[in-house]
């Protein structure tokens, strides 16, 4: 007999590899292009997240709401059904990162592929199931663990401001050097890609993708096989797709390098172990068959293939467990109670459906053209980890600036024009007398009230008497706040030249999206300031 | 400019000199202000320049030059908050013309450079116009003598103390603090570091920073001029349509014309008076020749 690989299926290889580089290319190119770009309106930069049908079920049973651009999902599951996992193989960009370091791993020889896998395949699934039995209690966690999610948001908030920051380093030493055109144009090229660099959780975000692509040192594609729970969600409706795997028995030399070398550990061999759920189709097994072995034919009639075995006692188990994550996640009173540091952008929906809808992606952050908007740790309670919040001492609210709004992928900033984002607000400013330049030492400052930018602006001038130490009394002009003006943008406590704890601050108290967390009970416009 | 070039010229120049005397009497016979007011804001910056004795008055072949307008605020040019973007392109246009080298438009903004480049329209017409239109860059900020009463040393963006010629070119706004910002309120957009300290002495560091860079040229936009809820305007109405621009190399003498756009007589305006006082320019209008046209 021949021993021949098959050239058909590498050449099939190939193109699944070409179609991985192209499908991350784009998600990269939308990911930088998720900047200010130079008018009001940004074009569909989001829209990867609509394809994703986990991110569609979980928003609309979490929030009992149909958010319409999640229609694209609808395509996600019929190839799903139709081809299997195909998605996970050829698409995903999360899968394509970890592929590609277990690809680099195993040339490495840091990962040595095991004969006998025999890994907790079921793991996704019953995670897939805590995740689900939460969201349909109210209690939306899949967006921190979706895989388009957790690149967006590591990537945005963690690996392109690492970048930015060795290329600052790349950019030191040209300028050291004297080779200062290049730095120029490098300097000019990145601030026209205007990455945000500074995110409080970075560390951490940053900390968790590097741990996963670490894990693909013990398994290839460790995530996608046991931990993903998009990927369990599409294994479940992969059951009756129509690429079946067949092993041609009269070829097979039971060389195992099929199941040694599976991505995802679907055991191509023995054949009856085979496992379409598993099956992300990057056809290695066939590729890498010496005896070209292993076909995949249509076979559009069910049959009987081998399941990942789900006990029915953990999956009542862990729904059980999902359910009791609710009250859990919610016992913290600062998940429901105003927290003063708790600035939404403009736009969010109030703080209960909001929660239900972000999917902590970081679009919004990475939008931002003034970095404000930091993923949360604790401010929002446990639930609302890494949903994004206003940080003034970062940065401010734009005020000509819906960004955040369009290209929220869920609606859980429902999307606004500029025209209506500035009526919104979010928050109010408050002086500290105490601390402030004029009040507390009689000299001249006015910084907020200069970059305030309402019209009229919200914070007036007004000369006040100060004492000072000498017993001399001065007038200067001194920040009062207008709260029927005042928008919250925070670019006043941006701006403070009391840099270390502003001596104006603002707090959500007066957002528009919540009845409760209000200051006045009426809120009037003086005549002299129409 | 290279030694040996500045030599040439200085050689050239006497030698011209000392041939007709009549060169010199022309030069003497320049007016001292330009005031020219028309409904296009590029035509009345040419006309502006053209009675001030022409751009090549200015600048000369082969020059790197440095455009400083106002682009500080994340607003259209019809709010009023940054310079005129057609008054830019016409002095990018006219530097062009006198045979520059080089031009860069640029300016260290209050709110992201991204934004008030793009939305000012200074970006796009400087570029229309064949400018380098540079984002600020720290990489270029260097720690500066400024030598002034107050100010002793700041950050300053190179690219203004680099160039071969400066030329500033503001809006004409209303500020809480200074009353007005024009010409030499300016400047502080070409620092860096932490600029909003600067309010504690506003008006010494206007004149500290006036002192040190050396614009060949101010030319203050006054086709919109905003009269309310200065520096940034917002309303339509904040604005107002004025139509006029001065041109000067006095730039006091300039924010004092400027001044009464708004009515305020230059001595009430402390920056203005110490700027005076210290004989770095006239405030006196009636002292100075003024040229005003219409186009």
């Amino acid at each position: 007999m021949k021993k021949e690989r098959s050239k058909k299926y590498r050449i099939i290889q190939a193109f699944r590899i070409l179609s991985q580089a192209i499908f991350f290319s784009l998600f990269i190119y939308l990911l930088l292009q998720t900047r200010f770009p130079g008018e009001d309106y940004i074009g569909q930069v989001e829209t990867f997240f609509h394809f994703d049908p986990l991110l569609a079920l979980a928003t609309f049973i979490a929030s009992r709401t149909v958010f319409f651009s999640f229609i694209f999902a609808a395509a996600t599951i019929l190839i799903t059904f139709v081809l299997g996992r195909v998605v996970c193989g050829w698409v995903c960009p999360l899968g394509t990162i970890h592929q590609f370091f277990s690809f680099i791993f195993k040339k490495a020889k840091l990962l040595k592929p095991k004969k006998n896998p025999a890994g907790p395949l079921s793991w996704k699934y019953y995670f897939l199931i805590f995740l689900l039995a939460s969201t349909l209690l109210t209690l939306d966690l899949v967006g921190i663990f979706d895989p388009l999610s957790l690149l967006y948001r590591s990537f945005a908030g963690s690996v392109l401001p690492a970048l930015r920051y060795s290329f600052n380093a790349l950019i030191d030493l040209f300028y050291k050097l004297k080779l200062l055109s290049i730095g120029d144009s490098l300097v000019q090229f990145l601030e026209r890609l205007a990455i945000n660099t500074t995110f409080f959780q970075g560390f951490f975000i940053g900390a968790i993708f590097i741990g996963l692509v670490l894990l693909n040192l013990t398994r290839e594609r460790l995530w996608c096989r046991y931990l993903c729970p998009l990927g369990a969600f599409l294994g479940l409706i992969s059951r009756w797709n129509v690429l079946k795997l067949r092993i041609d028995p009269q070829r097979c030399i039971e060389c195992r390098l099929c199941t040694i070398h599976c991505q995802t550990e679907a055991t191509p061999f023995p054949n009856e172990e085979w496992k379409s759920s598993e099956c992300d189709y990057c056809f290695t097994c066939s590729s890498i068959c010496p005896t070209d072995a292993i076909r995949f034919p249509l076979k559009p009639a069910p049959e009987d293939v081998k399941q990942v075995n789900l006990s029915r006692r953990k999956l009542i188990f862990t729904s059980l467990l999902g359910a009791i994550a609710v009250p859990f996640f919610r016992f913290s009173p600062s998940s429901r109670h105003s927290s003063p540091k708790l600035i939404r952008p403009p736009g969010a929906l109030p703080e209960e459906k909001f929660l239900q809808k972000c999917v902590r992606c970081g679009e919004c952050m990475k939008v931002c053209p003034t970095n404000a908007l930091q993923p949360a740790l604790s401010e929002a309670g446990p639930e609302g980890l890494w949903t994004p919040m206003l940080v003034p001492k970062i940065g401010y609210c734009e005020y000509y600036c819906s960004l955040c709004s369009q290209v929220c992928p869920t609606g859980a900033i429902k999307e606004l024009t500029v025209p209506e984002k500035i009526k919104v607000v979010i928050g109010t400013a408050w002086v500290d007398k105490n601390r402030c330049i004029p009040y507390s030492m009689g000299t001249p400052c006015i910084v907020c009230e200069e970059h305030c930018p309402t019209s009229p602006k919200a914070i007036k001038l007004v000369n006040a008497e100060v004492k000072l130490p000498d017993g001399t009394i001065k007038s200067p002009a001194c920040p009062v706040v207008v709260i029927d003006l005042c928008i919250g943008c925070g670019i006043c406590e941006n701006k403070c030249p009391v840099v270390d704890k502003p001596a104006i601050y603002v707090t959500s108290v007066g957002e528009s999206r919540s009845d409760k967390n209000q200051v006045l009970l009426d809120i009037f416009l003086p005549e002299e300031l129409e | 400019m290279k030694r040996r070039a500045f030599l040439k010229e200085v050689t050239r120049g006497s030698l011209l000199l000392g041939l007709s005397p009549s060169l010199f009497a022309q030069e003497k016979s320049f007016p001292d202000l330009t005031l020219v007011q028309g409904d296009s804001p590029g035509a009345i910056t040419r006309e502006a320049i053209l009675a001030l004795g022409g751009i090549k008055r200015f600048i000369s072949k082969g020059d790197v030059v440095v455009v400083k307008p106002n682009i500080g605020w994340d607003r259209a040019p019809e709010q009023a908050a940054c310079t005129n973007p057609d008054v830019v392109k016409t002095l990018v246009e006219l530097s062009f013309e006198a045979g520059a080298k080089e031009v860069k438009v640029m300016d260290n903004p209050c709110n992201p450079a991204q934004r008030t480049y793009a939305r000012s329209g200074i970006a796009q017409a400087a570029k229309d116009a064949g400018a380098k239109v540079l984002f600020p860059n720290r990489h270029r900020l260097k720690k500066m003598a400024l030598r002034g009463e107050w100010l002793k040393e700041w950050e300053v963006f190179t690219d203004f103390v680099q160039a071969d010629k400066i030329i500033n070119v503001p809006i004409a706004k209303i500020h809480s603090l200074s009353r007005l910002t024009m010409g030499m309120k300016n400047w502080l957009g070409a620092l860096g570091g932490n600029r909003n300290q600067l309010h504690q002495r506003l008006d010494q560091a206007m004149i500290d920073l006036s002192a040190f860079f050396k614009p060949c040229l101010t030319l203050l936009d006054g086709f919109r001029i905003l009269i309310r809820n200065g520096p940034q305007g917002g309303r339509l109405s904040d604005a107002k349509l004025f139509k006029t621009v001065v041109a000067g190399v006095d730039y006091v003498a300039v924010d004092a014309m400027g001044a009464s756009f708004f009515g305020i007589d230059p001595e009430q305006l402390p920056f203005l008076e110490v700027a005076h006082q210290k004989g770095f320019g006239q405030i006196h209008l009636e002292q100075l020749t003024i040229e005003k046209r219409t186009v």
